[in-house]
């Protein structure tokens, strides 16, 4: 308690410019994130086959045992053996140096589409979710319009008319998932804008750059995570997609998406060239998919029925 | 919408007509294309045509084979639509039982078979698992084709013959997604208040499941399944493709390789008014389901 100032004795004057003291908002614990993600065995082997998947992508030149190129035609067509556990394809050339170095193109493409999408798509959810009004209107009809065409054929659409390339490839996915993220961001900042420690710092005279940096996108940011895994999922399928359809990077360059393009024409000659650069599809994608449910588990456990299944 | 589905032969690098004709050509086709198109009228005179044909049906001329936009998308539409329904149904044939038994006995072998197999599925390419579908049934057992369409009238057989690898493929990623919502909506019903209740006044069990659970269960079931027909009709492009089924994927997908802009047009404009529709009707049948939301 404050004890009133003695008669006689100077008022004390309330310090000019120190804040008041706000309610601490509940930060989310990294530490402690880590730590219950690392007790969800799911979870925790996801990613780590995720960092041996990456590790692989960066160090694919010197992981792979030949280079993907490497032609040799006394070996075309081989089923797999001890010294082509993949077996090789209508070159000669080995598919599990293909698979290697096709980790690089997919996880590329993958992540660089999705960071795109996360800056722009968070970006326009957090105006949106946190203005409101016209500038929420506006930025959400353009989200639904964009939302309404289907993912792939935007994609295929896209690259059609900016020409058939990784680049292109990259922007193209990037577009189909940032109404994902604008929304996923909008519905997260509507839920925190309102919540006393945000209006309690705005009383206070904080600005929006400060609220929206300091208060509303941290408390904001666990769904926007579990997307980012779950979207990486999904950019590594469109990848693998476009590429497939021979709009992703080109010939000879390995990627998963061309190998099994390629390999559909042997299909009834050699089973190997089609299996395995699809199991390297499946795994990268599988693990995305489960650690991002082991993301939600930790940070969000009340999405779990919002947000099953992704955007696909 | 149709701004943006008009923009995208305008955000094309360089001459679509030139584009689209290869490098050999007269003076003359090139000016006939160009008129028959419209593309040298002013921007928004074209757009303001554009749009009103569209409204009635006419979509414009195809660059390559100058049939109109209209028929080559009516001549494919059966062939999708025949696809995305009997992937529809063999996703729901997995995605029910699986949801619904591994809802109830949660944590038994059979929901984690359940959470194994959907997050397979979720994580499998359709145009990967549609090769090995063709690798196994086409090629090591030979007992079903390896792609191609007859139509139902001519050889009914055939068309079942036809249809049923493209359908698992696709029907398998669907079934996947539709599998994780009926087991979460399952799980949130039964584990809500008025279920509660009904077990304990006694209420026998199965009519608590069909009239407590599954009624309320079905809300969310409904928009994922809506959902899941227009990706469905839309997202089958490749899996049509290494099936060589006849549908609008291939259509849209021949259109990006002729660098056939008004088919792609068509095709993109079709398939987001599909979405539209669907989702419209998703919220109408909801009202019809839940009567709060009418009241609303």
């Amino acid at each position: 308690m404050t004890q009133l100032p003695t008669p006689g004795a100077t008022p004390a004057a309330p310090p000019p410019s120190e804040p008041l003291p706000t309610a601490a908002p509940p930060r989310p614990r990294w530490r402690e994130t880590l730590g219950l993600l690392a007790r969800n065995p799911t979870a925790a082997v996801s990613a780590v086959v995720l960092v041996l998947i990456v590790l692989m992508a960066v160090f694919d030149e010197t992981l792979a045992p030949d280079g993907p190129n490497d032609q040799d035609p006394s070996r075309q067509l081989q089923p797999p053996s001890w010294s082509h556990p993949f077996g090789t394809d209508e070159f000669g050339r080995d598919i599990l140096s293909r698979v290697v170095l096709g980790a690089a193109t997919s996880l590329r493409v993958g992540f660089l589409s999705v960071a795109f999408a996360l800056v722009v798509g968070t970006l326009i959810g957090l105006l949106a979710g946190y203005y409101g009004r016209w500038v929420d209107d506006t930025l959400m009809r353009l989200m639904d319009v964009l939302f309404a065409f289907p993912a792939v054929l935007l994609a295929i659409a896209i690259v059609a008319i900016r020409g058939a390339g990784p680049a292109n490839a990259i922007l193209a996915i990037g577009i189909v998932y940032v109404p994902i993220f604008a929304r996923v961001t909008r519905a997260s900042v509507l839920g925190v804008r309102e919540e006393v420690y945000v209006r309690a710092s705005r009383s206070v005279g904080a600005s929006d750059w400060r609220l929206i940096t300091r208060h509303v996108l941290p408390n904001a940011a666990p769904p926007i995570i579990v997307q980012t895994s779950i979207s990486l999922a999904f950019a590594v399928l469109a990848e693998a997609a476009l590429s497939f359809l021979g709009l992703g990077p080109r010939r000879p360059n390995p990627s998963w998406g061309l190998m099994l393009a390629d390999g559909r024409g042997f299909i009834d000659q050699a089973w190997w060239y089609t299996v395995f650069p699809g199991l390297a599809i499946v795994v990268t994608v599988l693990c995305f998919n489960l650690l991002g449910d082991g993301l939600r588990d930790v940070l969000d456990p009340r999405q779990r029925t919002l947000m099953a299944g992704g955007g696909r | 919408m149709s701004v943006l589905v008009f923009s995208l032969i305008h955000l094309v690098r360089g001459d679509p007509i030139r584009l689209a004709l290869g490098t050999r050509f007269s003076q003359e086709t090139y000016d006939a294309l160009r008129e028959r198109s419209g593309l040298d009228l002013p921007l928004v005179q074209q757009y303001v045509t554009w749009a009103g044909r569209a409204v009635t049906g006419d979509l414009g001329v195809s660059f390559r084979s100058g049939d109109t936009v209209t028929s080559l998308i009516a001549e494919r539409l059966p062939a999708t639509l025949t696809l995305a329904v009997a992937a529809l149904l063999v996703a729901l044939v997995i995605a029910l039982p699986l949801g619904m038994l591994s809802a109830l006995h949660p944590r038994s072998f059979v929901d984690r078979l359940a959470t194994v197999v959907s997050q397979f599925g979720i994580s499998v390419p359709d145009f990967w698992l549609s090769i090995m579908l063709i690798l196994v049934f086409a090629g090591t057992l030979g007992v079903l084709p390896s792609g191609g369409y007859v139509a139902l009238t001519e050889d009914p057989l055939g068309w079942l013959q036809r249809l049923v690898l493209p359908a698992v493929a696709t029907g398998v990623v669907s079934g996947s997604v539709i599998t994780r919502f009926v087991r979460s909506s399952m799980l949130e019903a039964l584990g809500s208040d008025h279920v509660r209740t009904a077990q304990a006044k006694g209420v026998p069990t199965r009519q608590v499941l069909t009239w407590h659970v599954l009624r309320n269960a079905l809300l969310p079931l409904v928009t994922v399944t809506g959902v899941q027909l227009a990706y469905l009709l839309s997202g089958v492009v490749v899996v049509e493709i290494v099936f060589s089924w006849p549908g609008l994927g291939q259509l849209a997908y021949q259109a990006v390789r002729d660098r056939d802009f008004p088919v792609l047009q068509g095709a993109v404009l079709l398939f987001a008014l599909v979405f539209l529709v669907i989702n419209l009707l998703v919220d109408l049948l909801y009202s019809r389901i839940d009567p709060r939301i009418a009241r609303r």
